[in-house]
């Protein structure tokens, strides 16, 4: 079903644009409203997390906390300091360090069930996110007029293999390996694939469009570049003119793009701002040394011993029982 | 458990010996490939007193023609192109490069623009190398 609706998705800009020349539509109109629901969608979310409340400390830790000075605690794993923390997302970020503890169990034949380490959930996604950011990062050359230099390492290293012209780009093939095997992945495993919804399989679905349109557009049509780097030149500049004789499949590329950045404030992928924002992960395990108290409980009525002493002074002297103050 | 873990590690070594014999066998191929017979002397000469399309559609297309001239003149020996109009070139940079070399920066004004680097240059002169 993710699939159809993909399928229809890329249809409409092709027939919009081939037949009934929505050119501007597709071109300007669409990538304008995708940008402006993109950053409110995304702000708008980020807000509303940011506002909930978190009184406590509730780190997901697997390490030795700070206590004693001479007992050693492992500062990644149980962070107590705001870059230790910081530190502990960034790797998470990076190097997805948390799946890389991924386990697979396993019943065997005389029914023990085993436990054992699975690395491909964490390379098959650490391949993924990687291709799509050079990726995203080498598309800058359409965005700037002077092309920023990381550009060309990109281009350099990306290219490295130097087959085909033009140059092959090693993260278009990692990308789609890697789309392929996460798709493969949820049908192969009868418990993941009940788990599995529509909304896990159509953003893979929907980036597997847009890099296969993208390499289309490379390899094999050979799309006349020159009035796309003006169209998007124009778009980064807030221009609202009309773009020039660009080939149809650009807009389909374009639109997809659009496609994705609507639907992502509304979908799982708010997990690229939410892993900055999840509490399990960005406090520091600070309980012992810091006491934090809810704001909201009501305010408690305390009587401490030297008020109570106040009050039975005269009874406790005459009881013999000692007194602190005269 | 013993036996499954030999058994894995013989799966290895057929993958891996598969592997190598598919590098090798294409190492071979296209060593082989490479033994293409000499070219054959000019069978047009070179003209460049006109292009051999419309601006507009070399503009939007001279990366296909030359792909396509690249494979049929170096593969398969084809060295004659012949335009719409019936008039036929010599399938080479230099047919391009008799007109346009007079631009310096005919290549590369839109190229670097586009940030589009083809590997031309990598064997023959640019229009920048050209006196």
């Amino acid at each position: 079903m993710p699939l159809v609706m993909v399928a229809v998705l890329a249809l409409i800009p092709f027939l919009g644009v081939q037949y009934a020349g929505l050119s501007y539509f597709f071109g300007v109109i669409m990538p304008y409203t995708a940008l402006v629901v993109l950053l409110t969608g995304f702000l708008l979310r980020l807000v509303d997390w940011l506002r909930r409340p978190v009184p406590f400390r509730i780190p997901t830790t697997c390490g030795q906390e700070k206590s004693l000075e001479w007992i050693k605690y492992n500062r990644l794993e149980s962070p107590h300091r705001f870059w230790e923390a910081a530190a502990r997302v960034l790797s998470e970020v990076f190097f997805f360090r948390s799946l890389f503890r991924n386990t697979k169990a396993e019943l065997h034949k005389d029914s023990t069930l085993v436990y054992g380490s699975h690395k491909w959930l964490w390379l098959g996604g650490l391949v993924f996110h990687w291709s799509l950011l050079v990726i995203v990062l080498r598309h800058s050359r359409f965005f700037f007029v002077m092309i920023p230099g990381y550009v060309d390492f990109l281009d350099f290293a990306d290219g490295f293999l130097d087959v085909t012209l033009p140059t092959f780009y090693i993260t278009d093939a990692l990308v789609l390996a890697a789309i392929t095997f996460l798709v493969f992945r949820r049908l192969n495993d009868a418990k993941l694939r009940l788990l599995s919804l529509p909304t896990d399989y159509f953003p893979l679905f929907l980036i597997g469009a847009i890099v296969v349109v993208g390499v289309l557009m490379r390899y094999v049509m050979r799309l006349d570049i020159m009035p796309v780097k003006d169209q998007m030149l124009r778009l980064v500049n807030f221009s609202f003119d009309a773009p020039g004789e660009i080939g149809t499949l650009f807009y389909v590329h374009l639109f997809l793009v659009s496609v994705l950045a609507i639907y992502f404030p509304f979908s799982k992928l708010m997990h690229a701002g939410a892993i900055f924002l999840s509490p399990t992960r960005n406090l520091c395990n600070n309980s012992r040394e810091k006491r934090h108290v809810n704001p909201w409980n009501a305010a408690i009525k305390f009587r401490t011993y030297p008020e109570y002493e106040d009050d039975y002074r005269e009874k406790m002297k005459k009881a013999n029982l000692p007194i602190e103050k005269q | 458990m013993e036996v499954m873990m030999t058994r894995s590690k013989l799966l290895w070594m057929i993958a891996g010996s598969a592997l190598l014999l598919l590098i090798l066998f294409s190492v071979f191929r296209k060593g082989e490939a490479e033994t293409v017979p000499a070219p054959a002397p000019r069978a047009v000469a070179v003209d460049s007193t006109k292009c051999i399309a419309p601006k507009e559609f070399m503009r939007a297309n001279h990366m296909r023609v030359l792909y396509e001239w690249r494979n049929s003149s170096v593969r398969e020996g084809n060295r004659v192109h012949v335009a719409s109009n019936g008039s036929r070139f010599e399938k080479s940079l230099n047919t391009c490069l008799g007109c346009h070399s007079n631009n310096r920066m005919f290549c590369f004004n839109c190229h670097s623009y586009a940030n589009v680097k083809p590997k031309c240059w990598n064997c023959h002169l640019s229009p920048m190398e050209t006196p």
